[in-house]
């Protein structure tokens, strides 16, 4: 037990997710974001018209003022978002929303994504947009998929890692995925040869070795953890929170320091999250994991101290990476890879269903879940969920 | 071109219009400052001067680009780009390598570059191509 502010203090009340195909949405952006946070607030049975924050990552175009009108907005007290082009920040939004309510600048706060095509175009080229430098146009790299490949090539060729590694996480992903209603994979079975035999997109990653995008909007509703326990759901809290960039990481051209060079850029926020909440890596029963890509993926899990450079190849194994019986499951809804990804906001509501026992596949006596954000990006972050105060 | 000279690091492109690798260095403890800035956090001294280093790198590390993504038209793919790790200054570079195929780019490997250009729409901007020394 931690007496950190943040620690068991706030907690996700409802969540809503809609989620179709890449340029395949049936509505404006806008109106499925609309459409996610009615969701979420129906399960909690709160008025919609009462939330009064919003928080949200990744240059989201959706500014809160103007879902106002349409959510019937009494009062907007509170519009934030965390810095960074990528989905560095989806778990720092939750330590963002906790902090206003926990200080009273709001009371029911909307922690959101929304990403349509038609609206915002292609996600990678939106986050790279946000990057992009005529340095790395000159190198001929334009995408997060080159950026992380650079990565994983360091973390493969010097760091020494199997590369066949992230088949496991891969697989995994898939496997949960096939069982998950609402993911790309329902229903499917994934041959891992569809993954050697896929095309290059830029060695040592081939295309399913790649979060692929899709149209949709995400939403958590966040209340403080007394309120939460008179809304209609079970309360999921948030324990903790992290984000940012040490010394050595952060948007420096890739001169991050040596030993931070193949990692997803975690280690000081996991220490951080670790320490504000008392907990260790043996205290967390399944992980929302953000892989941008997958090698991204096993960084950001070396990263959170389930294994190391050395050991990895003993964890990062499927029989230990699925609910049914692995010591660390991970992305149990199919993750970006195999439910779908709308810039990652996924993974919260998977995480919050997990812990309710609603989850595709669930993880029995799951207590606790950690997210972690999007591998790579200069910004980077974490949070732990649980289903009680620990 | 003019975009370029609006940053801190414009003498870097600069020097490439000129043929020249240039890098800056605190004017102060002349600690390598990559990427460009205004200040020196280990000294705190302000300000930096740019010196010339010569075009010797050993290979950081690499990806070979075989999807055509926007904008990079101008390359034919596939396509290696690497960072190097410019000789005796410890400052890495993004850049562009020809390519050893079929043998793969190696880590740690020693690199000789050359100055040239990547054209982006109507845009030539300076690059450099790294090469293994032979």
């Amino acid at each position: 037990m931690t007496s950190h502010p943040l620690y068991g203090t706030t907690a996700v009340a409802g969540v809503g997710l809609r989620q179709f195909k890449r340029g395949a949405a049936p509505l404006p952006e806008r109106s499925l974001l609309v459409e996610a946070i009615l969701d979420a607030c129906a399960e909690a049975g709160l008025d919609p018209a009462e939330v009064d924050g919003f928080v949200s990552y990744g240059d989201d175009k959706n500014e809160p003022v103007r879902l106002m009108p349409d959510l019937g907005t009494r009062r907007l007290s509170y519009s934030a978002a965390v810095w960074g082009g990528g989905g560095g920040g989806i778990a720092g939004a939750f330590g963002v929303a906790a902090a206003a309510i926990l200080s009273g600048q709001a009371s029911a706060v909307i922690v959101f994504r929304a990403l349509a095509e038609g609206a915002s175009g292609r996600m990678s080229a939106a986050v790279m947009a946000h990057h992009l430098n005529d340095h790395l146009l000159a190198a001929g790299l334009v995408a997060p998929a080159q950026m992380c490949a650079i990565r994983a090539q360091r973390l493969f060729e010097h760091h020494g890692v199997n590369p066949a590694l992230v088949e496991d996480l891969v697989r995994a992903s898939y496997h949960h995925g096939r069982t998950n209603p609402e993911a790309v994979a329902y229903g499917q079975d994934f041959d891992i040869e569809t993954l050697r035999t896929s095309r290059w997109i830029a060695e040592p990653f081939r295309l399913y070795d790649c979060s692929r995008e899709n149209d949709g909007a995400g939403a958590l509703l966040l209340v403080s953890a007394e309120r939460a326990r008179d809304l209609a759901k079970p309360p999921v809290y948030l324990l903790g929170c992290a984000q940012g960039a040490e010394a050595g990481w952060g948007d420096l051209m890739e001169n991050d320091a040596d030993d931070l060079y193949a990692t997803g850029g975690f280690r000081a926020v996991a220490r951080d999250l670790y320490t504000q909440t008392g907990l260790s890596p043996a205290d967390i029963d399944c992980v929302q994991l953000y892989e941008n890509f997958d090698a991204q993926g096993v960084m950001s899990l070396i990263d959170h101290g389930f294994c190391t450079y050395e050991n990895a190849a003993e964890v990062i194994r499927f029989d230990n990476l699925i609910a049914q019986g692995g010591a660390l499951p991970v992305n149990t809804a199919g993750g970006n890879l195999a439910q779908g990804f709308i810039h990652g906001i996924g993974l919260p509501i998977e995480a919050v269903r997990q812990l309710r026992g609603e989850s595709a596949n669930p993880v029995a006596g799951a207590r606790t879940c950690l997210l972690a954000g999007g591998p790579g990006a200069p910004t980077v972050s974490s949070a732990i969920f649980a289903n009680a105060v620990l | 071109m003019n975009h370029r000279l609006d940053g801190a690091d414009a003498p870097y492109w600069q020097g490439l219009e000129q043929g020249r690798l240039l890098l800056p260095r605190c004017a102060h403890c002349a600690r390598w400052a990559w990427p460009a800035g205004h200040r020196c956090a280990a000294c705190g001294h302000i300000g930096v001067v740019w010196e010339e280093r010569p075009l010797k790198a050993t290979l950081y590390s690499w990806t070979r680009t075989w999807h055509r993504f926007g904008m990079t038209e101008s390359l034919d793919v596939p396509y290696v780009s690497i960072v190097a790790e410019v000789a005796d200054c410890g400052v890495r570079l993004m850049g562009r390598m020809d390519d050893p195929a079929p043998a793969d780019p190696r880590i740690g490997e020693a690199l000789t570059g050359r100055i040239d250009a990547t054209l982006v729409g109507d845009d030539r901007i300076p690059a450099i191509i790294w090469s293994r020394t032979a």
